[in-house]
């Protein structure tokens, strides 16, 4: 993900607001988003990866590759996230 | 409420004493990202065109009644799911008394009542959402 230092981050109930200083973007994001940030980390994670330890910290009630894929796509394409 | 500091995975995640919770990772159309650009928060259209289905694809074909809950469709009183999605400059419209496109009154009421209901994770909720902020 984007690096932390980059990011100032407000929790407003059920959504999160993120901005990303180096752009002057602010997003929007609701679960799963701040959560699959979250478990990415700075280093980031490969897709298994990613699953199990999303896994290992929620009862993950709809898991399906694709959502989180698509999830994953739209992190990307909101620059929060780099596809390796 | 606010911090500046770095996301940790202990913010979202709620580190091993905390319990476990749920997490839906959503269906397509569910979009859990809006990005709000500079220029565009300026001009107050940021989120004019993004779109609210009614109801949400997960429960399309379903009927929504008066008081904006999902019911089975040709419920007695209740509405035929709404022909297209709404726009942001549409909903935005409805949500200060307007009337929206295609509507009749009491269609229009329940319909608002549906988007005013609506939840994260259901398509339409981050639209819904960035409506409601305050824009410099």
């Amino acid at each position: 993900m984007a690096r932390p230092e980059s990011l100032r981050i407000v929790h407003l109930d059920s959504f999160t607001l993120l901005y990303h200083r180096e752009s002057g973007i602010t997003h929007l994001l609701t679960a799963p988003a701040p959560e699959i940030l979250a478990a990415l980390g700075e280093a980031g994670l490969n897709r298994t990866a990613l699953a199990a330890k999303l896994a290992a910290h929620y009862d993950l009630a709809d898991f399906d590759e694709a959502a989180l894929a698509e999830r994953l796509d739209e992190l990307v394409a909101a620059g929060l996230v780099s596809a390796a | 409420m606010s911090d500046d500091r770095p996301l940790q995975p202990d913010d979202v995640l709620g580190g091993s004493a905390i319990r476990r919770r749920t997490l839906m990772l959503g269906a397509a159309g569910a979009a859990a990202v809006v990005s709000i650009r500079p220029a565009l928060a300026q001009t107050n259209a940021s989120m004019l065109t993004c779109e609210i289905p009614v109801p949400d694809s997960k429960r399309a074909g379903q009927y929504i009644a008066t008081d904006g809950t999902v019911v089975a469709p040709g419920t007695q009183g209740a509405f035929p799911p709404a022909g297209r999605a709404f726009k942001g400059d549409e909903v935005k419209h409805a949500l200060g008394g307007g009337m929206l496109p295609g509507t009749t009154y009491e269609q229009n009421q329940a319909y608002v009542s549906y988007i005013r209901k609506l939840q994260s994770g259901t398509s339409g909720f981050t639209c819904f959402a960035s409506l409601q902020m305050p824009r410099g």
